[in-house]
Parts: structure tokens; C-alpha cells; sequence
């Protein structure tokens, strides 16, 4: 999967867990969304895990700073599987 | 409803979604599913589609050595689903000592109704070594004990709230190996240890979350999370999680709400597997000869388990009262026997119509019955009917149905007393000196006993007043609702092409007086039925069966060879909708406003029936 097509099933997964998702695009953070907040990262992370079938590894998710850097980490943890 | 029907429900603005909300949280498989569910729900909340009125609103309070978010949302969301509005207090990450034992601090300012306390893991665990003296270790465990319910009873003092005490999730790496057995000292035997001690000295109000329990049952590997204990203070995965709120949930449910008490059951492949009336008492499964045999008796102990502990069992079946009573009185495999039954509904009712009567009779709310079954039909109708009864559909295989009775844990009790272990005894005793009908067989009997006389009279001037009153005032038991006045009623006395009569019952108590009408039109050799009523008060006593058994023979009388009757639906008639096919008519032509159905003279049978029958020719 490229970042592309990650982010366009990453969209499907905040439309499900966010009251307002938020548009996706390679640049936006969490800064940007007021509803995302730590609180709901923790929800957004096991729908994540579970749609992709992906494990993250400890801190890994928290040092990526948009959602391109999200993306990728995605990618990468899904063609290691 | 699926969660994209939800969403689809969610989005139209239908009140249906409160609904179906509660629903698909019980199915719902994990905790993502759970957590889209609680966005839906929040979205309708902002959306402000109508919902039902909260039964209650708790002030929940939740504190910890845990992280208590997304524990608090789940929790939140699940309540909220089944009315129980919360207004909530959070406690900070393992800051849960301070917060019950200040005084005048912000949880006892907030003075909730329920406090959920999850200790945290790492404050149950033996400091020293794994050969210390059992003496020793044990002081320690006692000292968590200790330190714990003396927390619960500070909690109380201050705030006279419920409390919901969770207990420590045991260990499940393999670490220090089956050495672990041998000593007190390894997590694995000093949490158990402790949980144990824990769960036999809860004193009144208190009430445990048992993680040991919920970790068993869900798998300890899979309740694992190490990452989200560094990353954010995660009790455990988070499919565990929704266990454990799910628990928790549930015991807060439980103490507002009361109870189920009457167990009402199917019997053909509920309680043995086939079908009595065909296969014979010598052909139903039940018992230790086969495997299917074998699991129906299992079923059967559990539901004796259950009477045991003070649940009143009741049977509901379509069925010959004495074919659906044999394998309780002759099949020597059966585990239940008909003593164990508060109730015996064996016949040809609706489901729904039985249960409101067992309901009336024992004096219960519907609302404290659970119905079992393996048809879905049956179900429904009781799910449409007796809406305040809740339903269980058995699944395939009979191997389940005691598992599937249990997860629906409708029949917990917080405490269970003597009283309850006789409860079955005392409601019989009851029931036998109301006795009341229960069955087909005693209905015949009944009937018998009422020595009813039935008086035939072919439409005359005396009556005419009372027909055309009865005619233009029966709406239930009326196939077509056509109203005459008295010169048209009087128009049909000895009419060549009508054959209408009237019908008087007297029995033992009195005279009913005229009570039922017919007028058919003979066209050829058929005869329509063009009107069809009787008077409710005398359902259920043959009148119907002596009025076509007459019908019948006048119209023979007559030439015809064909009876055609029709029902034409109105809004206060559906009782007799399914009359004619009830009477033995074949259906030809039937819509939702109209039926219509035919009788073969050549064939008919009378009816036998208890009313012995007078004419005023005879």
C-alpha cells in the first residue's frame, strides 16, 4: 500500500471514531483537529491496528507528527507482515 | 440492524436507533465496535433525535491504578444505552488512596451513588522472596486485603455509595514455572490468594468486578497489553476492557433493576429434541443413550439449578396437553418432572397469549419473564405481543443452550436465601387453590361440567329486536361487519334464498341469551356466509363449532354442496381473521383487507362438542 491508499482507508476509520472527522491530507496532526485529543488517539490506534492488521511497536505511533508520517508507518509495519 | 443500518438511522433521524442501540452493544465483538457504537451514540445526542427518558441517572464515580480512559467512555456508553444517565467522576492515574480518604475532597464532594475502584496490579505483590515462610507471605497478603476493604468502608462512610470493588487480573507468563504451585509467594498464588479472601469478606454494599474471573473466561494472553501500560497506564487489551465494563455495567444494572423470576419454556427440541406428539415418548432424545440425548439432560439440570437458587419455571408449548405432559411423568431419563412447574401451558394459543395469562395468574409482572425457545416464529410473536417478556433464542445445537442461558444472566442474584430455595413450593400451593385451566384436557372437562344447552332458532319476529342490536353492535367477533336494519332483518325471515339463525347458551351459572348470528345466502348450490357474529363473553365454549355443525346440516337441508365465507378485515375485527381456516376452510383468495375460503359439505365432519343442542323444531 502506498501513503495514498492508506490515508484513503485511514479516512474511513476517523469518519467511524470523530463526530466532525476532520478532511485527511498528508499534513494534518492532531493540533489541527480540536477533537483529538489523547483520549481519543487511544481509540483511533486499536481501530487503526485492527483495520490495517497491524501491531505497532511502544512509542513508535507517538514519534510520527502528521498523518503522512502516519501512513508510512502503516505501510511499513503491513509489508513486514 | 448491523452498525451501517445504525449509522443509516442515525443519519435519517429515527428514534428507532435508541432502540436498536442496546442490541448491537451485546453483539458488538471488541472494542472498536463498542467505540463506533459510542460515537454513534454521541452523534444522535447532538443530532437530538428523540429518545426514551433515562430510567435514572447515577452519579458514577471511577478511580484507580489504571489509566480509567477509554475504561470511563465504554462504561459511559453502555449505561447510557440502556437508560442509566450518568453523570461521572474520574479519577487521576493511581491516585485513588487519596482520593477516597480525603475528607471533604472532590470525590466526596461529588458523593456518587457508585464508586468503581480498580486497584492497581503492582499493589498486589509480595515484596520478598519466594522462600520466605508461608507464615510471612501470608501477613502480606492479608495486609492488601486489609488495605482494601478499609478503603471500601472509608468510601461508605463518606459518601453512602455503592461500591464496586474490581480485583486483581492474574498472572499469565509462564515465570517462575510450576514452581509457582509451591509457594505463596509467586503473583500467581498471592493474587489468587488475595482475590479469594477478597471475594468471601465483602462486607454488605460492596459488590466485586472479578477480573480473575473475566480474565479466565476471555483468555489471560489475550488480556495482555503490555505497550498500553508504558504508553498510557492500560489496565489490560482492549477486548478486555469491554469485559470488564461490561461486568461492571452490568452490576450497576443490576442494582436498580429487579430480577427475572419465571423461566418459561418450549419443550419439542427445547427440553428434549424431537417432537413428543409425533415421534412418541419412546422417540424423543433425552438422556445418556445418545449425545444429543445427553445434552438436552444437561440442559435440564441446569434449569433445575436454576429452580434451585429460587427461579420459577413455567412450560409454553403447541401441543396436546397430555402428549406434552407424558415424558415428565413416564420417560425415566427426564430430569425435570411436572412438580418443578409453577405452570403447564401445553395447547394451541399463541405463545404470547399464555404467558399473559401465567402472568395474571401468578401474579407476576411480564416484564420478570424470560421465554425459551428454539422456533424463531414463537419468539416473534411473544417479541410482538408480550413485548415486556424477554425473549432467548436457542441456537443450533442443544451442546450451547445451557451456555447460551447463562451469558444472558438474567437470573444473578446479589445474595441468594432460603426463602428463595422454596419459592416453587409456594407459588404451586398458590396456583392449586386458585386452580385455575391450564390445559386442553381440563378445558374438556370444564366444559363438561358446565352443561350447556345451546338453542338453535331460525331468525322470528320475537327476536328481531335483539338481532338487529346484536348485528349493528358486534365488532369483534364479526366476519364482516355488516350492519341491517330491523326491516331488513325482518326482510330474512322465511326468506327462500337466507338461512339465518340465531344462537341461545344457558349453562349451569344462567342464561347468556342470544349470543350468536348467522345469515348465509344460497346461490346455487353454495351457500355464502353473508354475516358471521358472535358475542365475546361466550369465546372458547363451542358456540362456534355448534353454530357451523347447524350451518352445515341446514345447508345439506338445502342442496347446497359448498360453504364460501369471507372476512372482511376492519380495525376491530383481527381476532377472527383466522377464523374460517380455524373452522376447517380451505382459503382461496386472501388479501390483508379481504379472505375468502370455502368449506366442502360433501366431507365435513361435525364438531363434537359439550353443548347439547335444541331446536326450536324438535
Amino acid at each position: 500500500m502506498n501513503q495514498t491508499e492508506v490515508i484513503a482507508k485511514l479516512q474511513e476509520v476517523f469518519d467511524d471514531i470523530f463526530l466532525e472527522p476532520p478532511k485527511l491530507t498528508p499534513a494534518i496532526s492532531a493540533k489541527d483537529v480540536p477533537e483529538w485529543d489523547s483520549l481519543l488517539h487511544i481509540s483511533l490506534l486499536v481501530a487503526v491496528e485492527k483495520t490495517f492488521d497491524v501491531r505497532f511497536r511502544v512509542g513508535e505511533v507517538e514519534a510520527t507528527r502528521n498523518i503522512g508520517e502516519f501512513a508510512d508507518l502503516i505501510a511499513k509495519r503491513k509489508t513486514e507482515k | 440492524m448491523n452498525r451501517h443500518e445504525l449509522k443509516e438511522s442515525l443519519l435519517k433521524g429515527d428514534p428507532a436507533f435508541w432502540t436498536e442501540l442496546p442490541q448491537l452493544n451485546r453483539k458488538a465483538d471488541g472494542f472498536d465496535d463498542l467505540i463506533f457504537l459510542s460515537t454513534l451514540r454521541k452523534k444522535a445526542l447532538t443530532r437530538g433525535i428523540k429518545r426514551p427518558q433515562s430510567s435514572r441517572t447515577v452519579r458514577l464515580a471511577v478511580i484507580g491504578g489504571y489509566s480509567l480512559y477509554p475504561l470511563h467512555e465504554l462504561l459511559v456508553h453502555l449505561l447510557e444505552s440502556i437508560g442509566i444517565a450518568c453523570e461521572l467522576f474520574v479519577g487521576d492515574y493511581d491516585n485513588y488512596v487519596s482520593e477516597a480518604m480525603e475528607e471533604g475532597g472532590r470525590l466526596v464532594l461529588f458523593n456518587p451513588h457508585v464508586v468503581f475502584l480498580l486497584p492497581g496490579v503492582q499493589r498486589c505483590k509480595y515484596p520478598g522472596s519466594l522462600t520466605d515462610a508461608r507464615d510471612q507471605v501470608q501477613a502480606a497478603a492479608e495486609s492488601v486485603v486489609h488495605h482494601l476493604l478499609d478503603l471500601c468502608r472509608v468510601l461508605q462512610e463518606r459518601t453512602s455509595a455503592q461500591i464496586i470493588l474490581g480485583n486483581f487480573l492474574p498472572v499469565s507468563r509462564h515465570d517462575p514455572g510450576a514452581f509457582r504451585a509451591r509457594t505463596l509467594a509467586s503473583d500467581w498464588n498471592f493474587r489468587r490468594w488475595v482475590n479469594l479472601e477478597l471475594g468471601l469478606r465483602l462486607p454488605a454494599g460492596v459488590h466485586l468486578c472479578d477480573l480473575e474471573f473475566l480474565a479466565s473466561r476471555h483468555g489471560g494472553l489475550a488480556g495482555e497489553n503490555p505497550r498500553g501500560w508504558f504508553e498510557s497506564k492500560q489496565p489490560c487489551s482492549f477486548s478486555l476492557l469491554v469485559e470488564i465494563c461490561r461486568e461492571v455495567s452490568h452490576l450497576i444494572q443490576g442494582l436498580y433493576s429487579a430480577p427475572k423470576k419465571v423461566l418459561v419454556l418450549d419443550l419439542d427440541n427445547t427440553l428434549w429434541g424431537g417432537v413428543v406428539a409425533d415421534d412418541g415418548l419412546d422417540g424423543i432424545e433425552i438422556g445418556d443413550t445418545s449425545p444429543r440425548g445427553e445434552a438436552f439432560k444437561a440442559f435440564q439440570r441446569h434449569i433445575l439449578t436454576l429452580k434451585g437458587r429460587g427461579v420459577l419455571l413455567a412450560v409454553c408449548s403447541k401441543n396436546d396437553h397430555a402428549k406434552a405432559l407424558e415424558p415428565f411423568e413416564k420417560h425415566p431419563e427426564m430430569v425435570l418432572r411436572a412438580t418443578d412447574f409453577v405452570a403447564f401451558k401445553a395447547n394451541w394459543d399463541p405463545k404470547s397469549d399464555n404467558i399473559r395469562r401465567m402472568a395474571s395468574e401468578l401474579n407476576l409482572g411480564l416484564d420478570s419473564f424470560v421465554f425459551v425457545d428454539d422456533n424463531p416464529a414463537e419468539i416473534e410473536i411473544v417479541r410482538q405481543f408480550a413485548p415486556e417478556v424477554l425473549t432467548i433464542l436457542l441456537g443450533p445445537d442443544p451442546a450451547e443452550y445451557a451456555g447460551q442461558l447463562q451469558d444472558c444472566r438474567l437470573f444473578e442474584a446479589q445474595n441468594i436465601t432460603a426463602e428463595d430455595v422454596q419459592r416453587t413450593s409456594q407459588y404451586r400451593a398458590e396456583m392449586e387453590r386458585t386452580s385455575l385451566l391450564a390445559s386442553a384436557t381440563d378445558m374438556d372437562a370444564y366444559l363438561a361440567s358446565l352443561e350447556m344447552e345451546g338453542f338453535i332458532n331460525e331468525f322470528n319476529p320475537v327476536d328481531v329486536p335483539r338481532l338487529t342490536q346484536l348485528i349493528n353492535k358486534s365488532n369483534q367477533f364479526n366476519l364482516t361487519t355488516r350492519r341491517r336494519t330491523e326491516a331488513e332483518v325482518q326482510a330474512l325471515i322465511g326468506h327462500p334464498d337466507f338461512i339465518s339463525f340465531s344462537v341461545r347458551l344457558k349453562d349451569r351459572f344462567g342464561d347468556h341469551g342470544l349470543i350468536g348470528i348467522v345469515i348465509g345466502e344460497r346461490k346455487g348450490d353454495v351457500l355464502e356466509i353473508d354475516t358471521w357474529l358472535m358475542s365475546c363473553r361466550v369465546l372458547k365454549r363451542q358456540v362456534e363449532e355448534t353454530m357451523l355443525n347447524e350451518f352445515v346440516r341446514l345447508a345439506r337441508d338445502r342442496g347446497c354442496v359448498r360453504m364460501k365465507g369471507v372476512y372482511l378485515a376492519t380495525p376491530k375485527n383481527e381476532m377472527v381473521r383466522k377464523f374460517y381456516p380455524q373452522m376447517g376452510f380451505q382459503s382461496t383468495e386472501v388479501t390483508e383487507e379481504r379472505g375468502e375460503y370455502s368449506l366442502d359439505l360433501s366431507t365435513y365432519q361435525p364438531s363434537p362438542t359439550k353443548i347439547s343442542v335444541k331446536r326450536q323444531d324438535s
